[in-house]
């Protein structure tokens, strides 16, 4: 049947990214086939990738708005000084939970902020969270320029422990990626989520007020950048004023490789999720093949190229498919 | 039932202005009409069609002057007062998110939830409810298909299937045949025919009124903010609201 040829195709173009991510992997497998073939590299990929995954999926979200958020890697950065400074030079006494959720609740203020300047103020996005990026990075350092360490086993638990032989970071982002999705394809404020990022002055006609929107979209993609914080921490051991620097990047890149439009209301967490598995099989096995960080470098930019032009090659395919006949 | 008491106007608006700094967009109007009455408002641009529409929906506030809904003065209206009461307005620009489904798109910012605290989204209602209202206006459209692929007749017909299904009292359309093919305007004019059979009452904005000029009840004519002419269909004629367009021009 006619339709069922088109679910399919929709399903394979819907899902480009892990089929790609699958066709990497197998590469990897002949090119290093004793690292690639062991599960320990599939749950080091996730561990990796958890951590700048959970900067994809904030980054995701304020994107599907049709709004970016620069500042991210250094909310980051911020809630972890803040988080450890709090539990470790102020109050020392205080129990390493009270630091979590302090990590999360400044991100969450973090993102709120830019929330604010974006949704309420109308400021353009670029230029607040380019504004915020200035504050946070350097707040950050003003805070404390190395590092702090003999942090309580709690606060670094969730970057560091395993539950049955997997690290609770896996647990936590996959957890979270799947409520994420479930909020943006079940809930109202999903919806408009996408109808904003679909156009903003026509759901704001339709009585939605998209300032408050937005504001709830960059304070949840500021608690993710918190509990990316919080990953962190645990990976490193220790809190550093250099926590998550430079990872905006692949925040966006990922974002873009899973197929989340710049221009919003378009792309899907699961999406997101892909493009930061094949993030990570890259990285991964570029590693693996003793590749030197600067070639690395290069090559991500390339990748993120190819994808732009799949994504863009996908969306006429998919329109093509959709459209009635 | 008050709200299909053809007497009573649905809405009566009384000596409205609206300054926009030193432009006067909308100079002393005042405005009824009455439920299942369809009435044109013409004018060039910047007579004050948009602005009075714009008033009405809840857009912005009226610098000076009365609203009155079913009798009852409408204080502090804003688009979710509006679309309570019963007001609802297919914009020139047509409130539709393209890339989303027609469902989506007739339910948005009034959805169907299982719950209060989440909200989350009763889907299956919803598509329900929009299959039934498109069957009703014989649109023969699929709910889930996204709004961007369907022709300028079909996006009108899902901007009316949310007035349908939402019971709404008054509707506004703007440039409703707009962009849109001659077997579309048809269809556009079914819509309104069946929305007045429903006491449903419509107020069009329309450049070109001889399309609109057999579905309509009562002319009103503006220009530069100004109420310049008010007749029946009936008493007048294409010819005649030309020339009074013309001479005003």
């Amino acid at each position: 049947m006619a339709i069922d040829k088109d679910k399919i195709k929709l399903g394979l173009i819907d899902n480009i990214v892990w089929i790609i991510c699958i066709i990497l992997y197998i590469a990897f497998i002949f090119l290093r086939p004793q690292g690639f073939l062991s599960l320990q590299n599939v749950e080091t990929i996730l561990r990796v990738g958890s951590m700048v995954g959970f900067l994809v999926l904030a980054e995701a979200l304020v994107l599907l708005t049709g709004n970016m958020d620069l500042s991210l890697a250094q909310n980051t950065g911020l809630s972890a000084m803040i988080g450890g400074y709090v539990i470790r030079v102020m109050f020392p006494d205080l129990s390493g939970w009270i630091g979590i959720i302090i990590v999360v609740a400044v991100g969450g203020l973090l993102g709120a902020i830019n929330g604010f300047l974006v949704g309420k103020l109308k400021y353009n996005a670029f230029l607040a969270t380019l504004s915020t990026y200035l504050i946070f990075d350097w707040a950050t350092f003003w805070i404390r320029r190395g590092t702090i360490v003999k942090l309580p086993s709690i606060f670094v638990a969730a970057g560091d422990y395993k539950i049955g032989g997997v690290h609770i970071a896996i647990i936590i982002f996959l957890g979270v990626a799947f409520l994420l999705h479930l909020f943006l394809t079940r809930t109202e404020f999903g919806l408009n989520v996408y109808a904003i990022g679909g156009n903003p002055k026509t759901t704001e006609m339709m009585g939605i007020r998209v300032d408050n929107v937005i504001l709830g979209v960059f304070t949840l993609a500021g608690m993710l950048a918190g509990l990316s914080a919080l990953i962190y921490i645990g990976y490193i051991g220790s809190v550093t004023s250099l926590i998550a620097q430079g990872r905006i990047f692949d925040a966006f890149a990922g974002a873009i490789i899973g197929g989340i439009s710049l221009r919003g209301g378009r792309g899907t967490i699961l999406g997101a999720l892909g493009g930061i598995v094949m993030l990570g099989i890259i990285d991964a096995g570029l590693t693996m093949l003793l590749i030197t960080p600067e070639a690395r470098g290069v090559l991500n930019g390339f990748v993120l190229l190819i994808a732009i032009a799949i994504n863009m090659y996908i969306t006429k395919v998919r329109d093509r498919i959709l459209e009635p006949r | 039932m008050s709200s299909l008491n053809k007497d009573i106007p649905i809405l009566r608006v009384e000596n409205l202005h609206k300054w926009f700094g030193k432009v006067h967009a909308l100079n002393d109007f005042t405005f009824d009409i009455y439920p299942g009455e369809a009435v044109s408002l013409i004018g060039d641009n910047g007579a004050g069609k948009s602005t009075f529409v714009k008033i009405i929906s809840g857009v912005f506030p009226q610098t000076k002057g009365k609203i009155f809904w079913k009798n009852e003065e409408l204080k502090n209206n804003s688009i979710e007062m509006a679309r309570k009461v019963g007001i609802e307005t297919v914009y020139q620009e047509q409130t539709l998110v393209s890339a989303l489904s027609i469902t989506k798109n007739i339910f948005l910012g009034r959805v169907i939830t299982k719950d209060k605290f989440l909200r989350v989204l009763n889907l299956k209602e919803m598509e329900n409810k929009s299959k039934e209202v498109l069957g009703e206006l014989g649109l023969n459209v699929s709910s889930d298909q996204e709004v961007r692929f369907c022709s300028g007749g079909e996006r009108q017909g899902v901007a009316v299937a949310r007035a349908f299904l939402f019971k709404a009292k008054l509707v506004i359309l703007d440039e409703p045949t707009r962009a849109i093919s001659p077997t579309g305007v048809k269809k556009v004019m079914d819509f309104i025919k069946g929305m007045k059979d429903e006491g449903i009452a419509v107020i069009l904005i329309s450049h070109v009124f001889s399309q609109v000029f057999q579905i309509t009840d009562r002319f009103v004519i503006l220009s530069r903010g100004e109420k310049i002419l008010e007749k029946k269909q009936k008493d007048t004629s294409v010819d005649e609201l030309t020339d009074v367009l013309l001479e005003r021009h």
